[in-house]
């Protein structure tokens, strides 16, 4: 499957070969806006129409057709969350409707969407994915999200079949508001679960309960949302394995058609992080989380969600496009605080404190910022490291030909050659360009003659689960021959 | 003749206004001056109350010194010409009775530095406001100097009884890989202060050395320091100062240098206490180095007593060690700047620049005299560097040997103790074969190699020179282990012994007999020296004593023992190879030669320690020590299970990718053994490691 609606996604990136071979954006998307037409919530598995060969620009360079759109209203700050947020207190979610520190964030959000230059003048792509991530982006009332896609759509201009996803907390949101949201065009939702069982989710400090969970589960299946993740946090404090089965079990029953299974990473300056030590009582050993994760990828597997990325799982087409142009290094906006942009080749954060990002926003009216400037020196082995730590987290894998024309087969084939141990131990997987997996036997020929090694793999991946749980380890020796 | 030339002023220009030295350019001519007895010369100390309270840092801070001009800017008039008339006249001479030369041996933190400074700054030598420049210059030239920075000397002018007398404060290194050097200070001494923590009390470091300077005859005075603290007790660290060392304790000065309390009781007892050097200016010159140091402009500077004779400037001077000759370029005082003058006489303490090339040709301890007038003997007491401990040091990245190369004999140049001659194994690749005086030389080398040359390094764990005889009948010198001839054609090893004597209050002798008899050594002897302190000796194998073992002796007897050691012979001793195998691979560098009934505990703590110390990798690695190829000690490790899986969030992958770098680069610092990374760490951790777990 991720063949025939990912394959076609990937780019390839030309630093300094000129081939004959670059994907750039087929002059018939460029379609014009369609603002007084809204477009309606539906299946973002089709056909993709970003992918049509002409010449010249790397992909990098092209104008960005994804927009992360920053809201970070939470009630209250989970114990393991150190993202830019601004906690609201206690405040209902019908007083949010008028809260003025809303309201004036999105003023400033839609000020600093006006003031970004677009990278192309004249011929600007409308966006094919928007994300409201947060925070709690469910928080905000909808007439405010309708203005942030409004300007972006004036902007920017949007795809009618774009995918416009929303992070959304149970509890957060009622049958009336989401149904006003699909209205404005949010087409895939993204809900924070975390945990099926109450004791879990206390020690989190979400704010919500397991009841709130299923009313969301039922409000989004009585909205007739059909795109939608549930996501899921593994390896919490005092979790044991019947917890996980059962939560896997409630997850696979919710039939959403898209999971995301995060370990938890815990942080300097979170309450977890002045509490636990990873590893350690309560937190489930790194034997207990590496089960875990097997657990996961074995329980979604048999459920038919392909294991597309480290920590994603979806149903045949239903891969979140949006996050997918990371995966595949593809540029695209940021707005809001402290969120990143990729653009022209530069990776631009903006400030993570409320008062700097306004700042920010004015320095940027007033022309002084510039986050998207062309820089002409993109430094090869920062892009190398970029794309080998992207692509090997997705089950595609590396790209070894375009890899090739890209950086040159020095490196390429030295990258075989420190992966061939890994291979041996079925950490890592080397594919021929049909995606056939290379034997053993065959690789310990190829590894002999560098040029059958070039000519013979299509495709470096990590395996599932064992590679991918390794991924730091592994994409650390990639970067170390990349950065000798 | 040359006494009465010493009442006189020396010809050259004296240090004027901002530039303490500058060297011909603005002169006040001094010469119609009559004896230095001027009385702006003087001022009381009470006049520089008022300096003594604004100074209270608290910071170690000591005095080197400094090849650079210090400016002095001083807003205060009256202060500025306190400086500039104090800069001026401490470089006046007086007569010999009036010189009085001194160490302060401290431990570290009792205040020594501290009190260098409050002295420094009474006797008007430095401002309290050039203090700080000069803490900082000085910072910065220990960095780069390392350990040669270990010996400071300042001439300082000081008024009694309404005469002025020239003081020369010189200072000393406190470890016991240094001892030498230490002795070599305290014999350009007639006295020390020995400076003890009023709350504290006696420790081991101020024990060696007080002992050193009562070997050299000197006069020593006990100063408590710190009296002003809350938990001083004056009265019982007499009594100690009085039973550990026997030490007459009835005129100990109470002090305490960061209020300022008794510097002038101290500066008094300097004067009356401490006699003055011997008047044998008419002699030959006889000059003996404390210490020397290379400066990459001038060469190296020596630092020098002047025990008889003279030197003055240009002087065809010899060293009678080294057997080389140079023409003194410059002679000059240390107060604490170079400070150039033109002639030195008996008693006085100086330094002299005469392009000379490296330290080896100017040893501490070597005697100076004049080419063309020797003198008929050397001073005693000189050693040359023997260095005891070895180790090899292997470049991680094989392109930096010619860098090693290159930094390890920049290092020599200022440092002779060092030895080296390149070194190849089947593991490590190039390198070369080091000789240190202890581990704590050996340490500084490493690091200074690391961070001033930036070389990334695998040291060896160290070892001695083992005499092997072999069945051919030949004697092979070897301080490696991978040297070692093979176990069929070895006959006998023989290992050097060395005496060692501890100094220990009683409660400690059973835990210092307990280490010793670890360590396999061999119990000579017990005497009390006095009711609650005793003398142990030992012998032992110099092998067993190159680690840990004077950190050992310090924690076992709270800080409280000393000790020292001196080689004897070699002996021959049933000792084995020990080898290390990690994944099924030989690690070379781990190898160490043991004593055969060592070999199972040293086994065991190796591979231990290397358990923890290799980082878990993707599959299970076993770690093995063998003799030749019997496994006596064998652990596993696991692999690793999972990595931080974080997610990009919103697409920033900058944290993401920052980690993966660190944890690149941290590779970087491994050296492959086969297929397993194994961190420098573990190289050096393993050698301290594998003694303290014996």
């Amino acid at each position: 499957m991720l063949k025939s609606t990912v394959a076609p996604m990937l780019l390839t990136l030309h630093t300094k070969t000129k081939s004959n071979n670059f994907l750039t954006l087929k002059a018939a998307t460029f379609c014009s806006t369609f603002p007084q037409n809204p477009p309606t919530v539906r299946r973002n598995a089709s056909t993709n129409t970003l992918t049509i060969e002409t010449l010249e620009t790397p992909s990098y360079k092209l104008p960005p057709a994804s927009a992360y759109v920053h809201l970070p209203f939470c009630r209250k700050r989970c114990h393991y969350c150190d993202f830019p947020i601004v906690a609201l207190g206690s405040t209902s979610t019908e007083t949010a409707d008028d809260d003025p520190r809303i309201s004036n964030y999105i003023h400033l959000l839609i000020r600093e969407i006006e003031a970004t230059q677009k990278t192309q003048i004249d011929q600007h792509p409308p966006l094919e994915t928007v994300f409201f991530g947060g925070g709690t982006p469910s928080l905000v009332p909808p007439k405010l999200v309708a203005k942030v896609l409004e300007t972006l759509r004036s902007k920017f201009g949007l795809s009618l079949d774009a995918e416009i996803s929303m992070e959304m907390d149970p509890g957060t949101f009622d049958d009336k508001k989401l149904r006003d949201l699909i209205g404005l065009g949010v087409n895939r939702v993204s809900l924070g679960v975390q945990a099926f069982q109450e004791e879990l989710l206390k020690v989190c400090g979400r704010a919500h309960g397991v009841q709130e969970v299923h009313e969301a589960i039922e409000i989004i299946g009585s909205c007739g949302v059909r795109n939608w993740s549930l996501d899921l946090i593994s390896s919490l404090p005092n979790q044991t394995q019947e917890m996980w089965e059962e939560t896997l079990r409630l997850t696979i029953e919710a039939q959403p058609n898209h999971v995301s299974v995060y370990d938890l990473q815990v942080e300097k300056d979170t309450k977890f992080g002045s509490l636990y030590t990873p590893g350690e009582f309560p937190l489930p050993s790194d034997t207990q989380s590496a089960k875990f994760y097997r657990m996961a990828s074995r329980k979604l597997g048999e459920a038919n969600y392909n294991h597309y990325e480290v920590s994603s799982y979806s149903k045949s087409g239903f891969e979140c496009k949006h996050n997918y142009t990371y995966w595949i290094n593809k540029p695209f906006y940021a707005f809001g605080l402290g969120s990143a942009s990729y653009i022209n080749g530069t990776r631009y954060s903006r400030p993570k404190k409320l008062k700097d990002y306004t700042n920010y926003v004015k320095n940027l009216e007033d022309g002084l910022i510039d986050c998207s400037q062309v820089d002409d020196e993109v430094n090869e082995g920062e892009m190398a490291m970029d794309i080998v730590m992207l692509s090997l987290r997705t089950s595609k894998g590396l790209e070894f030909k375009s890899f090739i024309e890209d950086f040159g087969s020095e490196i390429a084939v030295e990258l075989c050659k420190v992966y061939e141990p890994y291979m041996k131990s079925g950490h890592v997987l080397f594919l021929d360009d049909q995606r056939r997996e290379i034997t053993e036997d065959e690789f310990s020929t190829l590894v002999l003659d560098d040029e059958k090694l070039e000519n013979e793999i299509g495709f470096i991946r990590l395996s599932d689960p064992d590679g991918f749980l390794l991924s730091n380890e592994l994409i650390s020796l990639a970067f170390g021959v990349i950065d000798p | 003749m040359a006494t009465n030339l010493k009442l006189f002023l020396s010809s050259q220009p004296p240090p004027h206004g901002n530039h303490h030295r500058c060297a011909g350019a603005t002169i006040l001519n001094h010469h119609h001056l009559p004896i230095p007895l001027s009385n702006r010369t003087f001022y009381s100390l009470q006049a520089f109350g008022s300096s003594t309270n604004n100074y209270s840092r608290s910071r170690r801070r000591r005095f080197r010194v400094c090849s650079k001009a210090i400016d002095v800017q001083s807003k205060d008039a009256s202060d500025l010409e306190a400086t500039a008339l104090a800069g001026r006249d401490r470089l006046l001479k007086v007569p010999t009775d009036k010189i009085r030369n001194f160490s302060i041996i401290a431990h570290i933190d009792h205040g020594k530095s501290t009190l260098a400074d409050k002295l420094l700054q009474v006797t008007g030598t430095v401002q309290s406001r050039d203090m700080k420049e000069q803490f900082l210059d000085n910072m910065d030239l220990e960095r780069e100097r390392g350990i040669t920075i270990k010996l400071q000397a300042a001439r300082m002018r000081f008024a009694y009884e309404g005469e002025p007398y020239c003081l020369n404060l010189i200072d000393t290194p406190g470890h016991v890989d240094f001892s030498y050097e230490v002795s070599r200070s305290l014999a350009a001494c007639e006295g020390a202060l020995l400076v003890v923590d009023a709350s504290q009390g006696v420790e081991a470091q101020t024990l060696a050395n007080v002992y050193l300077a009562l070997e050299n005859n000197l006069e020593v005075i006990p100063v408590l320091n710190k009296i002003d603290l809350p938990g001083a007790e004056p009265n019982r660290v007499v009594q100690e100062i009085e039973e550990i060392i026997g030490l007459d304790c009835s005129n100990a000065i109470y002090c305490s240098a960061k209020e300022g309390i008794g510097i002038n009781e101290i500066l008094n007892a300097i004067v009356q206490r401490i006699p003055p050097p011997s008047d044998s200016a008419g002699r030959p010159l006889r000059a003996l180095i404390f210490d020397s140091y290379y400066d990459a402009y001038r060469g190296v500077i020596v630092y020098f007593r002047v025990i008889d004779g003279s030197v003055k400037k240009g002087d065809r001077i010899l060293f009678m060690a080294s057997g080389k000759d140079y023409f003194a370029d410059e002679i000059g005082v240390l107060s604490p700047n170079q400070q150039q003058v033109d002639e030195l006489y008996a008693g006085e303490v100086g330094y002299i620049s005469a392009s000379i090339r490296s330290v080896a040709d100017a040893r501490v301890g070597d005697t100076i005299t004049n080419y063309s007038r020797k003198a008929e003997q050397s001073l005693p007491g000189y050693k040359e560097a023997t260095p005891m401990v070895f180790c090899g040091l292997f470049p991680i990245d094989a392109d930096q040997f010619p860098d090693l190369r290159d930094a390890l004999e920049k290092l020599q140049l200022n440092d002779a103790a060092l030895k080296f001659e390149p070194e190849t194994s089947s593991a490590m690749g190039f390198g070369f074969r080091c000789g240190f005086l202890g581990l704590l030389h050996m340490e500084i080398v490493q690091e200074r190699l690391e961070r001033e040359y930036n070389l990334s390094l695998i040291t060896t764990a160290p070892s001695v020179v083992y005499r092997v005889h072999c069945v051919n009948g030949e004697t092979v010198e070897c301080s490696n282990p991978s040297a070692l001839p093979e176990q069929g054609k070895r006959k006998s090893i023989e290992e050097p012994m060395v005496k060692i004597e501890m100094l220990t209050p009683k409660d400690y002798i059973g835990s210092l007999m307990e280490l010793s008899q670890d360590r396999r050594g061999e119990f000579k002897g017990m005497k009390f020296i006095t009711e609650n302190r005793a003398a142990l000796t030992y012998e032992m194998p110099l092998a067993e004593m190159v680690g840990d073992f004077f950190d050992q002796l310090k924690s076992r007897s709270k800080g409280y023992a000393s000790m020292e050691y001196s080689f004897i012979e070699y002996k021959e001793s049933d000792l084995i190879k020990l080898d290390v195998l990690i994944n099924g691979d030989g690690v070379e560098p781990l190898s160490t030669i043991v004593h055969k009934d060592k070999a199972y505990s040293v086994g065991r703590a190796l591979t231990q320690k290397l358990k923890e110390l290799i980082p878990r990798q993707m599959f299970k690695v076993p770690i093995q020590a063998c003799i030749g190829t019997k496994v006596i000690a064998s652990e596993s490790l696991s692999a690793i299970r999972k990595d931080v899986l974080a997610k990009c969030y919103g697409g920033d992958i900058s944290r993401k990718k920052k980690l993966l770098k660190k944890q690149a680069a941290g590779k970087k610092r491994m050296k492959a053994i086969g297929k397993v990374d194994v961190p420098q760490e573990a190289f050096m951790a393993v050698l301290k490691l594998e003694k303290e777990v014996l």
